[in-house]
């Protein structure tokens, strides 16, 4: 089994009730964010369209965060999850340096990295993630990736031609797809980001949380 | 942002995305980069020396060590303090992961770290000359690794484009160097004469005309191969933020020590030699400082 997570951006209407979702589920500190959705403005008033993408770890099938972790807090779980054991790591960041898709982050209150395990926990427990139920348009999808008839491997197949990842350049092949994502909503150098632009710029100088 | 200039008929602006996480390796690794090369540098200019100078440098030996230590010291002391969880330390040697650089570095320099006070034993107390140069030959040979790792490290980092394997081992053995020889003229005193500091120059002007080429070949080339990289020079091109910190670490640690050691070899003058020393120790930090942090300001998502 190798589970694995599509999301259908052209059903994302960036609610964010995922997210919610999430760092309720998680207990996911201030300031931190296992998932969240990046909003990109495009076009020229008044041709103008907003897109949505939800971001998370990509479970990797060869993660650099995996790789780089020097006590094996971040380890793979039989089922392709890549976990983490915050009682085992020593919080060097090797990981958060190493991660292309910026999905880790140094937890301010345990000062260990943290990020999204696909709530390994829920999984055990034969639930779907946290993000998965909140969604009210199914645009998140998760399954095994090895099952042929699970939703994930159907959608994957219904889409062909119209399946990405994020930064497939890297080689991590990520255990993470998007339908109907592009160059704008994948791509983080195809977007200005002007100051004040930003709903959350503010809070980048709370004093916590990494080195400030 | 010439390079990455977003087209006009697609004007995509992020409109809310969540904050960067700041820097994650601040200058506390810059911190144990310095401190590292100078570490393991004198080392390998200890040998040079003893191979080269018997007669004179036989009276390093013990200084040389005790530098060493000091420093390699520094290095553990500032990595320690990076991490988020510093009494889990211990966790590397009984949790060994050891596809991580870290993990390696972490064993080596610990070797590396025993060797060391073997040599001070073997100089200070037992004064074997013999025994020392039959062990420094080992402490040399291990001290190639532990100046490396650090690159394979940052290597690993596959977020960080700019940091790349060939280049980055060539950058920490060359810093070793500059920081080795720089140390060893200043150390050295009355103990070694003009000659052995001449050869000492040499390998300055050498190692910092090498890894100033090294730069400048990222500097120019860099973006024509990626993205990523073209977006992270932004960041000393121009008004970037980390311009004239990146220009001058080039000037300290490079330029002006390669046109000083010119100047002290035509005017035979150990003093410019010393201040190009000064200067090539100094600008190094600046330099390990930037090429750590500009790849820290690129957004990931």
């Amino acid at each position: 089994m190798q589970l694995g997570f599509l999301v259908d951006l052209h059903l994302c209407m960036g609610c964010k009730g995922c997210e919610v979702a999430c760092k309720v589920e998680n207990e996911v500190p201030l300031s931190t964010w296992r998932l969240r959705v990046k909003y990109v403005d495009v076009g020229t008033f008044p041709e103008t369209k907003r897109t949505f993408t939800p971001l998370r770890c990509n479970h990797c099938e060869n993660a650099p965060c995996q790789r780089i972790c020097p006590v094996s807090a971040l380890h793979y779980l039989e089922n392709g999850i890549v976990n983490i054991d915050k009682e085992r790591c020593i919080g060097c960041a090797g990981c958060v340096m190493a991660c292309p898709y910026g999905a880790i982050y140094i937890d301010p209150l345990t000062h260990t990295a943290d990020k999204c395990t696909y709530c390994a926990h829920r999984v055990a427990s034969s639930m779907m993630p946290a993000c998965v139920v909140a969604c009210p348009v199914q645009a998140n999808i998760f399954g095994d990736l090895d099952n042929p008839t699970s939703n994930i491997s159907k959608y994957i197949q219904k889409n062909q031609g119209n399946v990405q990842v994020r930064k497939p350049e890297k080689g991590t092949n990520p255990h993470h797809f998007y339908v109907n994502g592009g160059n704008v909503t994948l791509n983080p150098l195809a977007s200005h980001r002007g100051e004040g632009h930003n709903l959350f710029n503010n809070i980048t100088t709370l004093p916590i949380g990494g080195h400030h | 942002m010439a390079a990455h200039e977003i087209l006009t008929a697609t004007n995509a602006i992020v409109t809310l995305d969540v904050a960067l996480p700041g820097t994650v390796w601040p200058w506390l690794v810059t911190v144990n980069m310095w401190a590292k090369s100078i570490g393991t540098g004198v080392i390998f200019m200890l040998f040079l020396l003893l191979k080269k100078y018997p007669d004179q440098a036989g009276k390093l030996r013990f200084p040389t060590t005790v530098v060493s230590i000091i420093f390699i010291h520094i290095f553990l002391l500032f990595t320690l303090a990076d991490l988020h969880q510093p009494f889990r330390m211990w966790h590397i040697f009984f949790f060994p992961h050891v596809t991580s650089a870290i993990t390696v570095g972490a064993w080596m320099a610990t070797a590396f770290v025993g060797l060391l006070f073997l040599l001070a034993f073997l100089s200070f107390i037992k004064k074997d000359d013999a025994a020392f140069d039959k062990t420094l030959t080992w402490v040399v040979l291990l001290a190639i690794p532990v100046t490396l790792y650090t690159a394979g490290l940052m290597s690993q980092c596959t977020a960080r484009e700019l940091w790349q394997m060939p280049t980055e081992s060539a950058q920490m053995i060359l810093a070793a160097l500059v920081a080795g020889s720089s140390f060893m003229i200043l150390l050295s005193g009355s103990k070694l004469d003009y000659e052995a500091k001449k050869t000492l120059g040499v390998v300055l002007g050498l190692s910092a005309m090498m890894s100033f080429i090294l730069y400048m070949s990222e500097y120019i080339f860099g973006p024509m191969k990626a993205e990523e990289v073209a977006a992270v020079l932004e960041y000393i091109k121009g008004d970037g933020p980390y311009t004239v910190m990146f220009w001058l670490g080039q000037w300290m640690t490079y330029l002006l020590p390669m046109l000083l050691i010119v100047l002290s070899r035509a005017s035979k003058s150990e003093n410019i030699l010393k201040l190009a020393a000064v200067l090539a120790l100094a600008g190094l930090w600046l330099v390990k400082h930037v090429w750590l942090m500009i790849p820290q300001l690129l957004p990931m998502s």
